[in-house]
């Protein structure tokens, strides 16, 4: 049990700084000469920069429409009506108009949003096969255990894409269309449906399996779509570049989202007369409505939003940095008052010891 | 058989050897480290088969008690049969046992017949009696465990729960894009709340810190080298560091309130030297000897003949009354030597008391040569050898205090010597000038001086003839031995005649003084416990500053109850005490005021056992209660006359009171191994009583000195460390764990992880791992030399100050804020906004949306930034090795996690965090949301630490502060200290 006889050897201990707990040391001591300057220091800092990202936010437009159909809410309530207790819903489309009264500043993002949709459900979550969706045959043709019930079709061809989250592939889409002036012809605003998903997803993890004879629908040959698809995956886009596992709607939705409540790019607008952003007149969006959500509660909504050096409105950074701010202000500000009232204090007690 | 060098393989009864003496040596350095030869004698009977022919033809039975863990006892009988006479029946004892683990030195080889082996041995079955001792920090580290245990359960449930009422809308169930399976669907309800509740306890489970108790061992483990490599406690005198037996109560010596200690080679050195002797009234005082010529100064005038006469019976007592061994180096059974070579044998004894009066006797003219075939040799003032046969050796113990030998001089006159403790020699003496030797021994028991009585008989042959009966009774039975010859011994030695008293100086340890007085500012109350008189331990106590010229001296003493009874005594001291414990107690609370009264407490073992011995009427504790409160007033406390059991009664009497306060034992001796191994951490002194205390003890230190360090910087410097290392703990596993807690909110309880795996699992084993292990062993709120300067920063951490509940709760809820700060200030980032990265880095101009992966990775990021710089702001001592795990870790972090997710890794069945890191980092706002978030959790530690140090200083910020205002005019000769540059050991200053 005396490891340590025998570990310090010739029971003489080494005499180095380290074993005498004598290392030069830098001792900071946490006062409150040093954390006034730093509270106030940190609450400037922290105004200056909540500031910016305020007003930059404050910037952002946003615009948005909720076109779930609840009875009386426009034309898409017809849509909700009709897709009521049908599975699967008969195609439907609906409109939304809305007019510009000045320019809206670009460049302009096309998001959806639902809400109450919870894709970070576990069960949701897993129900996946990273393997198959990077194109390895195998995997195409067996896709993996977590796929179930989505794993099999009923005639027992292996489902491609396999899993939850790809069955309930987003299948709402949405045309925009320009009217110059009242009375005036629509014009279709051209919707950048490429780019909108992360560039790894797009070229590396999701990769489509090699093609048979040129084709991609043989490579997909021997596997079903999912049961609530209308088209099998290769069919997609008809886009070479755009269909199959490397759709990007498709990796988009794949990206499962942190809260119930959550929006996905749709498209960009930045083409043509559109690059600097949508020009005021009125528009029309023309919504084709498949996607069911009332079922479980949820809203869809479509939204136009410009975008700034920090990504989309987010009002909390800024308002977060202004009221942390000000509360170290704040504090300074006590501990300022603390510290002048107490210092005699605590220098009597020193001068007694 | 046994040869030279070799180790016994099991305990054996010593039959033969090759000396022709019957002897051989041995020693036992690997059982209780110590590594002085001792001799062991052949059984008598069967000394003389010497070849393995001889051996084959004994024929003996062997009859031995049970295996017993005592290494200093054995009982056993040994019938030797042999074909002409009827069996002879030998005692067996100790000296007869050659034990398992000792080594033959000096010996060619030796025979002997095993009788215990294997797990029976002695040494096999003191292996096992160690109890184990666990510290107050374990113990509260246990309890948090269980509170931490409760948490968890209790979200567990409370999940459970939520997800059942929430799913009980059957669209939130099973919402047509989320269908269950048909086997999901049938499951019973209970059984898949069960599943669903065990689930969730997997999910939260890191909160309880499985990885603390490795941190920990691994920090008492490497923290205790600290100990065993500090030069200061290093002594060079012996050549012996401290030892650490154990690592487990580091801490527990930044606790101690009470302090036990021994007197006699503890506080004192146990280094003993003649100072005077005292025949008939005349006092004799040798000085420095005179290469032989002895020069005795004699403060009376010269005694007459008679007097000449007892004085030369007194020099011939002292000089034959022992059990010393004489060590030649060289050749220990060589033939031998001149007497008058001049050359000074070694003597070697387990009592240094008796090394020290044979060496001063030696001095005035008596020398003891050697025993030699049981005869004693010693050389007169005329250098004429006498010899005496020693017939009988009864021998020491603590319990009668005496030892006597009985001789045959040359002339044939049978002689008893008997020296002992004057309180168990006086009563048995019946002549002598008692009243005169008394009050010089009383005197020099004043003065601090060990003394020792005595005493002789003459014995008639018949006289012996019964003595040796009676003793050969009681040695050869195998029941009771101990109390047949306690027994015996006590028939033998009385009727004595006085001879004198002797007197041996056993100077106090360097510095314990000192060190008294260190460990009372420090708020640790010391008690002395030892087996020495009242005036000696009281004259000690005085010199050790333990009494200070205005204590108040209470006495509970054998005389003393004498006079009033037990009860009388008591309630008298308690009034007394009380009386002032109203003042007493403010100025305990306002620190050391010098006009406090302050109270001693001596009490003797037979006023102890009185107090300690349960009443008829069965209201035992009341005299205990009594006692206990006297003694909590009372700043000092010394018990005298103590049995080494009572020692550790008190120990026990103290440890399980009202408070439980943590005690500590210190001693040297083998009678202090019950109390060490009684008190929550025993700490023997490496000294000359042999190692008995120091391989029992939890940690053995060269000399008592050390003690203050050992307990003023290293216990206060592992009990900071540990204590800040629990909380830590269990504060980022809070602040890891909970976010995961909140996240079931959102993610419709379906024990979604919101960290990757691998963050799960790499968190605790190497993102926040290092920071913490070295932090808990490099920290130094205070520097050394403060924690020594100023012992009263000692009281800052007394009654496990920094694990009370108060601070427990206060880390927690700090830990609960900081992981709502993370999960809210992420939450409101993703919600209802687009979050994106603008990617310019490595994308084309797009916007994309990031997913739950990424929202886990926000807060994991958040988190282990925060939880290190936590640790950044607790950390006082900035070595370079503080800086390069802290800020190493935190890089680390970063590189992995872009390695981690920069690589599609083929043997992950996912590839959900592929780019995840890499995306956020890519976007403004993440890394806005990151700073403000890891400033707001900081936030309010940085302000409490601020306004307490401001408004409530303890004493130890005072010290730190007023360190660092002088810290500027220091700066200078600081970096290069002596200690830093000097490699070679530096000689002391003492």
């Amino acid at each position: 049990m005396t490891w340590s006889a025998t570990a310090r050897g010739a029971h003489q201990p080494d005499n180095t700084a380290f074993t005498q707990q004598r290392l030069p040391a830098w001792q900071p001591l946490l006062s409150a000469s040093i954390a006034l300057p730093l509270f106030f220091c940190a609450g400037l800092a922290f105004i200056g920069l909540g500031l910016g990202l305020y007003y930059s936010s404050n910037g952002i437009k946003e615009l948005e429409y909720d076109y779930t159909g609840d009875p009386g809410t426009g034309n898409c309530s017809v849509c909700a009506a009709a897709g009521q207790g049908r599975a699967p819903p008969p195609r439907c489309s609906c409109a939304w108009y809305f007019s510009l009264p000045e320019l809206f500043q670009g460049p302009v993002y096309l998001y959806y949003e639902l809400t109450n949709f919870y894709q970070n459900n576990r069960r949701y979550g897993v129900s996946r096969d990273d393997a198959q969706l990077s194109g390895l045959q195998s995997s195409l043709r067996h896709p993996v255990n977590e796929c179930y019930p989505y794993q099999y079709s009923a005639a027992g061809l292996p489902i491609a894409p396999c899993g939850a989250i790809a069955n309930s592939l987003f299948n709402d889409s949405f045309s925009l269309w320009h009217q110059r002036l009242p009375g005036g012809p629509y014009v279709e605003v051209p919707l950048d449906r490429t780019g909108i998903a992360w560039w790894t997803d797009y070229h590396v993890k999701f990769r489509n399996p090699p093609l048979v004879n040129g084709s991609l629908a043989l490579a997909f040959q021997g596997t079903a779509p999912p049961p609530n698809w209308h088209r099998p995956v290769y069919e997609l886009s008809p886009d070479p570049n755009n269909t199959g596992f490397i759709n990007q709607d498709f990796v988009v939705w794949m990206r499962t989202a942190a809260l119930p409540t959550f929006r996905k790019l749709y498209a960009r607008i930045r083409q043509g007369n559109y690059s600097a952003g949508l020009p005021r007149g009125t528009y029309r969006v023309n919504i084709t409505y498949n996607y069911p959500v009332r079922s479980f509660g949820g809203h869809k909504l479509i939204i136009f939003s410009s975008i700034s050096w920090m990504g989309g409105k987010n009002p909390f950074l800024g308002i977060a940095y202004l009221v942390v701010g000000s509360l170290c202000i704040l504090m300074g500000f006590v501990m300022l008052v603390v510290y002048i009232r107490y210092q005699d204090q605590n220098d009597e007690d020193e001068d007694d010891e | 058989m046994v040869k030279e060098d070799e180790t016994f393989p099991c305990d054996l009864i010593f039959l033969s050897s090759s000396r022709v003496d019957g002897t051989c040596h041995v020693t036992t350095a690997s059982l209780d480290g110590e590594s002085s030869h001792k001799t062991h004698y052949a059984v008598q009977d069967t000394k003389g088969f010497r070849t393995e022919e001889d051996i084959d033809s004994l024929h003996a039975t062997i009859e031995c008690e049970q295996p017993q863990p005592d290494l200093y006892r054995f009982v056993g009988r040994i019938n030797v049969y042999s074909d002409l006479n009827d069996p002879v029946v030998r005692p067996l004892g100790s000296e007869n046992l050659l034990l398992r683990g000792a080594t033959l030195k000096n010996t060619e080889k030796i025979f002997g017949v095993a009788i215990y082996t294997g797990m029976e041995t002695k040494m096999a079955l003191n292996y096992q009696s160690k109890s184990q001792k666990r510290s107050a920090v374990e113990k509260s580290m246990n309890v948090f465990l269980i509170v931490y245990l409760c948490i968890l359960i209790s979200k567990a449930l409370i999940n459970t729960v939520m997800k059942y009422v929430w799913q009980s809308k059957p669209f939130q169930d099973e919402p047509w894009y989320n269908q269950k399976t048909e086997a999901e669907r049938q499951r019973n309800l209970l059984l898949r709340a069960f599943t669903d509740f065990l689930a969730f306890m997997v999910l939260f489970n890191y909160i309880i810190p499985v990885s603390m108790y490795v941190t920990v061992e691994m920090q008492k483990f490497l923290g205790s080298y600290f100990i065993t490599w500090d030069e200061e406690m290093f002594d060079e005198a012996t050549g012996e560091g401290p030892l650490v037996n154990t690592s487990d109560l580091n801490e527990e010596l930044g606790q101690v309130e009470y302090v036990f200690t021994d007197k006699t080679g503890t506080l004192t050195e146990n280094n003993m030297e003649f100072k005077e002797c005292c025949v008939e009234g005349h006092v004799y005082v040798p000085h420095a000897i005179c290469n032989g010529e002895a020069a005795i100064d004699m403060i009376d005038a010269s005694p007459g003949a008679g007097g000449r006469e007892r004085e030369e019976l007194f020099f011939r007592a002292i000089c034959l009354c022992h059990t010393i061994q004489v060590k030649d180096d060289d050749e220990v059974d060589g033939p031998r030597k001149s007497p008058d070579s001049g050359k000074r044998c070694a003597y070697i004894s387990s009592s240094p008391d008796e090394v020290a009066l044979v060496e001063g006797i030696q001095r005035l003219g008596f020398r003891y040569l050697r025993l030699k075939d049981n005869y004693m040799e010693l050389q007169n003032r005329d250098s004429d050898i006498e010899r005496f046969e020693l017939l009988e050796i009864l021998s020491f113990d603590s319990v009668r205090r005496r030892m006597s030998v009985i001789v045959r001089s040359a002339t044939g006159e049978i002689y008893l010597f008997c020296k002992g403790a004057d309180s168990s020699i006086f009563p048995r003496v019946i002549e002598g000038k008692v009243d005169q030797i008394r009050s010089r021994v009383e005197r020099n028991a004043v003065e601090g001086l060990r003394t020792l009585c005595v005493a002789y008989k003459r014995l008639i042959q018949e006289e012996y003839e019964g003595i040796y009966k009676l003793l050969q009774a009681a040695k050869v039975a195998l029941q009771d031995r101990e109390r047949k010859l306690a027994e015996a011994y006590e028939q033998i030695e009385k009727d004595l005649i006085l001879l004198g008293a002797t007197a041996v100086e056993d100077r106090l340890q360097e510095k314990a003084a000192d060190t008294v007085e260190a460990l009372q500012k420090a708020g640790v109350k010391v008690w002395v416990l030892t087996g020495d008189k009242v005036e000696t331990a009281a004259a000690a106590c005085y010199a050790c500053k333990l009494f200070r010229r205005n204590t108040q001296l209470l006495e509970v003493t054998t005389k003393r109850l004498e006079e009033q009874s037990l009860h009388d005594v008591l309630f008298e001291l308690s009034k007394t005490i009380l009386h002032c414990s109203a003042s007493l107690t403010r100025d305990n609370f306002s620190g050391l005021s010098a006009d406090m009264q302050d109270y001693g407490l001596i009490i003797d073992g037979a006023a102890l056992s009185l107090i300690m011995k349960p009443r008829e009427d069965g209201s035992s504790s009341n005299y205990r209660q009594l006692f206990l409160d006297i003694c909590r007033n009372c700043s000092a406390v010394l018990c005298c006359r103590m049995a080494p059991l009572q020692k550790a009664q008190i120990v026990k009497l103290i440890k399980f009171s009202k408070e439980h306060p943590i005690t500590l034992a210190i001693g040297d001796g083998a009678n202090d191994v019950s109390m060490i191994l009684e008190a929550h951490v025993g700490i023997g002194i490496i000294g000359k009583e042999g190692r008995q205390a120091a391989r029992n003890s939890d940690y053995a230190i060269p000399k008592f000195k050390h003690l203050k360090k050992m307990l003023l910087v290293h216990g206060h410097f592992y009990y900071i460390r540990i204590s800040e290392l629990v909380q830590y703990f269990f504060y980022k596993n809070v602040c890891f764990i909970f976010p995961q807690f909140l996240y079931q909110f959102f993610c419709g309880f379906s024990q979604q992880t919101l960290y990757d795996t691998a963050y799960l699992t790499l968190y605790n084993i190497s993102f926040t791992s290092l920071p913490i292990l070295l932090y808990s062993l490099m920290e130094q709120h205070v520097t050394m030399d403060t924690l020594k300067r100023d012992p009263a920063l000692y009281r800052d951490i007394a009654k496990n100050a920094l694990l009370r509940w108060r601070v427990f709760i206060y880390w927690t809820f700090l830990g609960v804020f900081d992981a709502l700060v993370f999960f809210f200030g992420a939450y409101f980032m993703f919600e209802n906004t687009t979050v994106t990265s603008n990617g310019q880095i490595v994308t084309t101009n797009t916007h994309m949306v990031f997913g739950n992966w990424t929202f886990g990775t926000l807060v994991f990021t958040v988190m282990v930034f925060t939880v290190t710089l936590k640790l950044a702001l607790d950390t006082h001592y900035w070595t370079w090795i503080n800086h390069f795990v802290i800020w190493g870790s935190l890089l680390f972090y970063v590189v992995f996690s872009l390695l981690w997710g920069g690589v599609i890794w083929p043997f992950l069945s996912y590839q959900r965090m592929y780019y995840v890191f890499i995306q956020m980092l890519s976007s403004g706002p993440a890394w806005l949301a990151i700073v403000l978030l890891v400033a707001v959790s900081l936030l309010p530690d940085v302000l409490k630490k601020v306004l307490c140090r401001q408004l409530w200083p303890s004493a130890t910020e005072r010290v730190q502060r007023s360190s660092s205002r002088r810290a500027p005019a220091d700066a200078a000769p600081s970096p290069d200290r002596p200690l830093l540059t000097d490699p070679a050991p530096r000689p002391r200053r003492e």
